[in-house]
C-alpha cells in the first residue's frame, strides 16, 4: 500500500539515497538494517516527511503523494516513534499525547481535562499501559515513555481514515529484555491496525520481529530478505560487502610499534557509569589503537576520559606512567594529550580566529612572556606548519572558519603536533572530508606513528579502522568485546568486526 | 553577502556620516573645542562601556555596571578623607571583587549572567545605600583638588579625562590583542567548545572578564564622583543603557567573539554625537532614552550572529 | 528515581516552607509583625508586584525572560492617569474607560516586545530590556518629568476601602491571580507555555506554532503589567515615570524565589504568589524589626542567586553565558 519508487536524495557532497525502492503492505512489519551512514535515517526522514526526495515517487495505494513536512505525512497516516525521547517531560502524559491537537477538547477557550484524560486512557489502553493520564511524564520509566510515544502515534488511528504506517527508530535501545518482548508482542498485535517499519542495530531483534528485511549500504537497498530466509551472517555480509583497499589506507607504510616501550596511556579496569565499564588497555609509542563500536558504545567517552573531559567512576588511568588523579582538559594538555574532536567546526577550530591564533591556542604559554604574546614567533610557527602539512591558506591571517574541512583538520593537527603532543586522540578525523583530504590524514597518521606518537582512533568507517590500526578493540554497549591485532597482511575482516559489534 | 562584507566597517562609517550630517547642519559642531568638550563629557560612560565590552565579548552581559559605578561614587567620597589617593585603589578593588563575584556565580553556579549581574547589582546598590545613609554626599573641595585634581584638570588645552581615557583604551587594547588573556577571551567568545577542547581554563577567563568589567565600571564611578565632587547611590543612573548601546553600536555583537575595545571607542563616539545632535535639533532631552532604546534594538538586530543561537529564547 | 522525587518534592515545597519560617522568625523577633494590620500592609505592597510577577511568570515558564516591565508599567500608569483625568477624573464618569485603555496599551507593548524578540530573533532578555528602556523613555516623554495625581475617591477606594481588614486592591489582585491560574491550567495557550518551556524543538515537531505562543505570551504579560500599573497608581495616587522603577528586580526575584525555574517548564502562578509574599515579608519584616530598608536589594540579590542555584539541575547545563 505504501511505496517508494526510485527515490533519490542528494545532499551537498553526498548521494544519500540512490534510486531506492521500498514497499510495505497492510499489516506488515518491515525491518531496515545497515551500517551507520548507509542511508537508513535519510530514508526514514523521507518516509515521514522531514526530507523531500529529489527524484522518484511516493505512492499510497497507488496515488502519488508529496509531503512538505511531518504534519502532512501524519495526515496521511504516517507516524514516527523517535529514538530519542520526544516527549516533553514536564507535561502530563495526556498533554503529550495530544500536543498540537488539543483543540478537540476545547470549548469556549477552556480545556476539558476530563475529556482529554478519557481519550488519553483510550490511547494508553491500545498499548496496554495502565497509568493515570495525568501523571507527569518525567515520573515514567523509559519503557513506559516508549509506550506513551507509541500511544501518541496511534492517535492517528482516530484522525485518519486510511491505513497507518508507523516508523520505529531504535525503539529498544533503552529497554530491558522483558520490556523489549512486551513491545514486540504489542507491535505484532497492532498489525491489525497498522504497518510498521522497524529500525534497529540489534540484528537478532530485527530478525525476530520483521516479516521482511531491507538491507541498505551506501544509500542503496542491496537486498530484501524474507523472514524465513533470513540469517544473521548473510545479512551482515551484505551490509558490509567490501574489501579493504590496502593502498588507500597506507597499509604498506604501517610499521610495528614499540611493544616493549613504557605505555603512554594505561587503562586498568576503568569505568565511567553509564558510558563504558571495565575497560583495560595500554597504548604504546607508535601504536594506532582503534576503538570500534556503534554510536553510543562508549568509544567517544573513552577518548574524552583520556583528554580529561570525562571523570571515570572507577579504575585507574595513567599517562606516561603517572596516575591521573584530576580530570580536566588543562591536565590533559599538560600531559601531552592532543584531542582532535569530531565536531571540527565547533570543538576543533575557533571560527573567527586566524590560522596562527588557532595553532597556538593550546600552547599560548610557550609564546608569551608573562602573559604578553610573542606574535612574531607565533606566525613563524604557523608558517612552518603550513609548509610542513601543505595547508592551503593564503596567509597566516586567514580566518580558520573560511578554510576547507581538510585544511581545518590540518590546522587542528598542527596545533597539537607543534606543541609536542605525543598522545593524539582522533575522533572521526576524516568525517566530511573529500578523498584527497582523507588520504592526507592517513599519511599524517602514519607519519605521527613513525615519530613514536601514540594514537587512539575512532574511525569513520570500519575499513578505515582496519586499514589504519595496529590494534582494534571492539566495544558493544560500553563493554570491550574483543581485541584484534592488525599487523599488515593479517588484518581482521569487516565481518569479524561486525560480528562482535552487533 | 555584501552586507556581511560591509558589516565590520559599519560603525566607523556610521560615525563619519553622523559627524558630517551634524557638522553640515551646525557649523559650530565641528569646532575643535566643541569636539573636545563633547569627548571629555563622555569619558565616564566610555570607561563603563569599555568594561562592558569584555563581558559582551565573551558572550555575556554585565547589568551591574551602573550599580557598581553608583557604589563607587559613594565609596570614593567616604574613603577620600581617610585614604587620600588610596581611595581610588579601594574603589577599583571593590569593583573588581563585585565583578569577580558575578563571574563566579555565572560560571561556577550556572546562573545566566544577566541574572547574576542583576543580583550583584542589587547587592552593590544596597551597599551604596547603606554607606551613604541614603543621602547625597559631598567631597571636601580642597581635598578633592589636592588628591584627584589631576583627573579634572587639563594639559595643553586638552582635558585630562581624555588622557585617562586614552591610557585605559590603550591598556585594554593591549590586553585584548597582545596578551594570552586577550587571545583566550577571543577564543571563548568565538568558540567556547573549541576553547575547552584546547585545554583553556574557560571558567577562569570568564571570571576575569567580569572582574575587568567591574573594575572599569568602578573607575567610571570614581571619575564621576570626582567630576561632580560627591557621591550618591543614584549618581550614575541612566548610564547602563548608553553603555550597552555604545558597545553594540560599535560592532561587538551580543553573541561575542568579534569587535572589541576599539569598536567600543567608536560606539561611544557615535553615542556622543547622537546626544549632541539631539541637543542641536532640539529634540527634547526626555526623548533620549527612548531614542537610545530604539537604537539598541536596531544595533542588536544588525550585529547579532544568529548561527550561534540554536534556539532564540 | 527516588532521588529525583525528593528533589522534585523539595523544589515544590521549599518556597512555602521558607515563607512560613520567615513569618515565624519575624513574629518571634517582633510580635507586632503578626497582626492583621501588618498583614494588610504586606498585602498592599504585594498586590501590584504580584500582578507584574504573574506576567513575567508566563514568560519564564516558556524559558524566556522579560525585562521590560518597568517601562511598560510606567507607560500604562501614565496613559491611564492622563486618560482618566481627560475623561472626567472619576470612575463614576466615562473615565472608567481609562482602565481598559491601560490594559490595551499594556497588551500592545507586550505584543511589540514579542514581535521584536521573535521576528528579529533577538534573545528575549535583550529585546525586552531595550523595550523597557523605550517604555520608560516614552513615559518620560508623555509626562515631561511631571507627576500626575489621580485623586478620585472612588478609584482611591482601591486602597481606602477595606473588607475584613484588607483593602480592595488585595481582592482585585486575588481575582487576577485566579484568572491567571485559569489561563495557566485551563487554556491551550497556558498549557502551550509549558510545552515550549519543556522542549521547544519537540513542541515544534508536534506541530505547535511556537512563535505564535511566544508572541501571545509577551502580550499577555503586558496586560498583567498594566493591571500592576493600575494597582500601583491606586496605591499611591500618583502616576509618573518612576511608577515602574524597581519592579524588574522585585518581580523576577519573586518568580525565581517562588520556584519557577529560569530554564522554563516548571512552576506557575501559585509559586509566584509565594515568591511575592516571601519578598514582601522580608521587606516588611526587616522594617518591623528595625533594620534599615536599604538592605533589601542586597538580600534579594543573594536570594535570587540561591534560588537559581537550587533550581538548576547542573548536570543538564553545559554552557552558561
Amino acid at each position: 500500500m505504501y511505496e517508494l519508487i526510485n527515490v533519490d536524495k542528494k545532499f551537498p557532497g553526498v548521494h544519500a539515497l540512490k534510486s531506492v525502492d521500498f514497499k510495505i503492505g497492510r499489516g506488515e512489519i518491515v525491518g531496515l538494517v545497515g551500517e551507520n551512514g548507509a542511508g537508513k535515517s535519510t530514508l526514514m526522514k523521507v518516509i515521514y516527511g522531514a526530507h523531500q526526495p529529489d527524484g522518484g515517487d511516493i505512492t499510497i495505494d497507488g496515488t502519488k503523494v508529496r509531503f512538505q513536512n511531518p504534519r502532512q505525512a501524519m495526515d496521511h497516516g504516517i507516524g514516527m516513534v523517535f529514538q530519542e525521547q520526544s516527549l516533553i517531560t514536564n507535561l502530563t502524559v495526556m498533554e503529550n499525547i495530544f500536543l498540537g491537537f488539543e483543540q478537540q477538547f476545547v470549548s469556549y477557550g477552556v480545556i476539558n481535562w476530563k475529556a482529554m484524560a478519557e481519550a488519553a486512557r483510550k490511547q494508553l489502553a491500545k498499548v496496554k499501559l495502565d497509568i493515570d493520564p495525568g501523571t507527569t511524564t518525567s515520573k515514567l520509566s523509559f519503557a513506559q515513555r516508549q509506550l506513551v510515544e507509541l500511544a501518541k502515534v496511534l492517535t492517528l488511528e482516530e484522525r485518519i481514515d486510511g491505513d497507518l504506517v508507523i516508523l520505529l527508530d531504535e525503539p529498544t535501545s533503552v529497554l530491558a529484555k522483558e520490556e523489549v518482548e512486551l513491545l514486540f508482542s504489542l507491535v505484532r498485535e497492532l498489525t491489525k491496525r497498522a504497518s510498521f517499519i522497524f529500525v534497529s542495530h540489534r540484528m537478532d531483534e530485527v530478525l525476530d520481529l520483521s516479516d521482511r528485511i531491507y538491507v541498505m549500504k551506501d544509500g542503496e537497498v542491496v537486498d530484501v530478505v524474507a523472514h524465513d530466509d533470513a540469517n544473521v551472517d548473510a545479512i551482515q555480509h551484505k551490509m558490509v560487502g567490501r574489501d579493504v583497499d590496502k593502498e588507500y589506507y597506507r597499509e604498506q607504510k604501517q610499521k610495528p610499534y614499540q611493544v616493549e616501550a613504557k605505555p603512554l596511556v594505561a587503562f586498568q579496569n576503568v569505568t565511567a557509569t553509564g558510558k563504558y565499564s571495565d575497560i583495560s588497555f595500554d597504548l604504546r609509542p607508535g601504536e594506532v589503537l582503534c576503538l570500534v563500536g556503534t554510536e553510543g558504545s562508549g568509544r567517544e567517552a573513552i577518548l574524552r576520559t583520556i583528554f580529561g573531559l570525562e571523570t571515570p567512576s572507577a579504575g585507574a588511568v595513567s599517562i606516561k606512567g603517572v596516575p591521573v588523579s584530576k580530570f580536566n582538559a588543562q591536565v590533559g594538555v599538560a600531559n601531552g594529550v592532543g584531542y582532535i574532536p569530531r565536531e571540527r567546526k565547533v570543538e576543533g577550530i575557533v571560527a573567527g580566529m586566524s590560522v596562527y591564533e588557532n595553532m597556538t591556542l593550546s600552547q599560548m604559554g610557550n609564546y608569551a612572556n608573562s602573559g604578553v604574546l610573542r606574535i612574531g614567533e607565533e606566525k613563524t610557527l604557523a608558517r612552518r606548519w603550513i609548509d610542513r602539512l601543505a595547508i592551503k591558506t593564503p596567509d597566516v591571517y586567514k580566518d580558520c572558519g573560511g578554510l576547507s574541512g581538510g585544511n581545518q583538520q590540518k590546522v587542528v593537527l598542527a596545533k597539537w603536533r607543534s606543541a609536542g603532543s605525543d598522545i593524539i586522540l582522533l575522533d572521526h578525523p576524516t568525517r566530511g572530508l573529500d578523498i584527497g583530504a582523507k588520504e592526507d590524514v592517513y599519511d599524517m597518521v602514519r607519519e605521527m606513528s613513525d615519530d613514536g606518537v601514540g594514537i587512539i582512533l575512532v574511525a569513520d568507517t570500519l575499513e578505515e579502522a582496519i586499514g589504519l590500526s595496529h590494534t582494534i578493540i571492539v566495544l558493544k554497549d560500553g563493554n570491550a568485546q574483543k581485541r584484534f591485532d592488525c599487523s599488515p597482511g593479517d588484518k581482521p575482516s569487516l565481518y569479524d568486526l561486525v560480528h562482535h559489534m552487533i | 553577502m555584501s552586507f556581511e562584507r560591509i558589516k565590520p566597517h559599519l560603525p566607523w562609517i556610521t560615525l563619519l556620516v553622523l559627524v558630517l550630517v551634524v557638522g553640515a547642519a551646525d557649523s559650530n559642531f565641528l569646532r575643535p573645542s566643541n569636539l573636545i568638550s563633547m569627548a571629555a563629557d563622555i569619558v565616564p560612560l566610555f570607561i563603563m562601556a569599555l568594561g562592558m565590552t569584555f563581558a559582551i565579548y565573551i558572550g555575556g552581559i554585565d547589568l551591574s555596571a551602573q550599580s557598581v559605578a553608583n557604589m563607587t561614587t559613594v565609596v570614593a567620597t567616604i574613603a577620600l578623607p581617610t585614604f587620600g589617593i588610596g581611595a581610588a585603589l579601594i574603589c577599583i578593588l571593590a569593583g573588581v571583587v563585585l565583578g569577580g563575584v558575578s563571574g563566579f556565580v555565572t560560571t561556577r553556579l550556572f546562573v545566566p549572567s544577566f541574572i547574576s549581574t542583576l543580583a550583584v547589582g542589587g547587592i552593590a546598590f544596597s551597599a551604596a545605600q547603606y554607606m551613604s545613609g541614603q543621602r547625597a554626599l559631598f567631597m571636601d573641595a580642597s581635598l578633592r583638588d589636592s588628591t584627584f585634581g589631576w583627573m579634572t584638570g587639563s594639559l595643553a588645552g586638552i582635558p585630562s579625562e581624555l588622557f585617562i581615557a586614552a591610557a585605559l583604551v590603550l591598556g585594554a587594547w593591549f590586553l585584548q590583542s597582545r596578551t594570552t588573556f586577550g587571545r583566550a577571551l577571543k577564543a571563548v567568545g568565538a568558540g567556547e567548545p573549541a576553547a575547552v577542547a584546547s585545554g583553556l581554563n574557560v571558567n577562569r577567563i570568564k571570571i576575569m572578564a567580569f572582574a575587568l568589567s567591574g573594575g572599569l565600571a568602578a573607575i567610571a564611578g570614581l571619575l564621576f564622583a570626582v567630576k561632580l565632587s560627591g557621591g550618591s547611590p543614584t549618581l550614575a543612573n541612566g548610564f547602563l543603557l548608553p553603555a550597552i548601546v555604545a558597545v553594540l553600536v560599535g560592532g561587538t555583537p551580543l553573541t561575542g567573539g568579534v569587535g572589541g575595545v576599539i569598536n567600543t571607542l567608536i560606539g561611544t563616539l557615535i553615542v556622543a554625537v547622537i546626544r549632541s545632535s539631539m541637543l542641536y535639533f532640539e529634540v527634547d532631552a526626555t526623548q533620549q532614552q527612548m531614542v537610545f532604546g530604539l537604537i539598541l534594538i536596531v544595533a542588536i538586530a544588525l550585529t547579532i550572529d544568529r548561527t550561534k543561537l540554536r534556539v532564540v529564547k | 528515581m527516588s532521588n529525583v522525587l525528593t528533589r522534585d518534592v523539595l523544589i515544590k515545597w521549599a518556597p512555602l516552607i521558607v515563607l512560613l519560617v520567615l513569618v515565624l522568625f519575624f513574629t518571634a523577633m517582633e510580635p507586632r509583625f503578626f497582626s492583621l494590620r501588618n498583614f494588610a500592609r504586606i498585602g498592599i505592597s504585594s498586590a501590584p508586584a504580584l500582578m507584574v510577577a504573574i506576567g513575567v511568570t508566563f514568560i519564564i515558564i516558556m524559558g524566556s525572560i522579560d525585562l521590560s516591565m518597568e517601562g511598560t508599567v510606567s507607560v500604562c500608569a501614565v496613559v491611564f492617569a492622563f486618560a482618566f483625568i481627560a475623561l472626567g477624573g472619576t470612575l463614576a464618569s466615562w473615565a472608567w474607560l481609562a482602565i481598559p485603555l491601560a490594559l490595551l496599551v499594556g497588551g500592545a507593548i507586550g505584543l511589540v516586545n514579542g514581535l521584536v524578540h521573535v521576528l528579529l530573533k533577538i534573545p528575549s532578555f535583550m529585546a525586552s530590556l531595550a523595550m523597557g528602556f523605550v517604555g520608560t523613555g516614552f513615559a518620560l516623554l508623555l509626562t515631561g518629568g511631571d507627576r500626575i495625581r489621580v485623586e478620585d475617591d472612588l478609584f482611591r477606594s482601591l486602597l481606602t476601602e477595606r473588607w475584613f481588614g484588607f483593602p480592595i486592591m488585595c481582592y482585585v489582585a486575588l481575582l487576577f491571580l485566579l484568572i491567571a491560574w485559569f489561563i495557566q491550567s485551563r487554556t491551550t495557550l497556558g498549557r502551550n507555555f509549558y510545552a515550549v518551556g519543556g522542549g521547544e524543538e519537540l513542541a515544534h515537531a508536534s506541530g505547535l506554532n511556537v512563535n505564535r505562543v511566544r508572541i501571545m505570551g509577551f502580550a499577555l504579560a503586558g496586560v498583567f503589567y498594566a493591571v500592576g500599573a493600575l494597582l500601583a497608581v491606586g496605591r499611591i495616587g500618583i502616576a509618573e515615570t518612576a511608577t515602574g522603577s524597581n519592579f524588574m528586580f522585585v518581580s523576577i526575584t519573586s518568580v525565581v524565589v517562588g520556584g519557577t525555574a529560569l530554564w522554563g517548564g516548571i512552576g506557575g502562578v501559585w509559586n509566584t504568589l509565594i515568591g511575592v509574599l516571601i519578598v514582601n515579608v522580608i521587606n516588611n519584616g526587616m522594617v518591623v524589626i528595625g533594620l534599615p530598608g536599604y538592605v533589601q536589594d542586597g538580600v534579594l540579590g543573594i536570594l535570587v542567586i540561591a534560588a537559581v542555584v537550587l533550581s538548576t539541575d547542573r548536570k543538564s547545563v553545559t554552557f552558561v553565558k
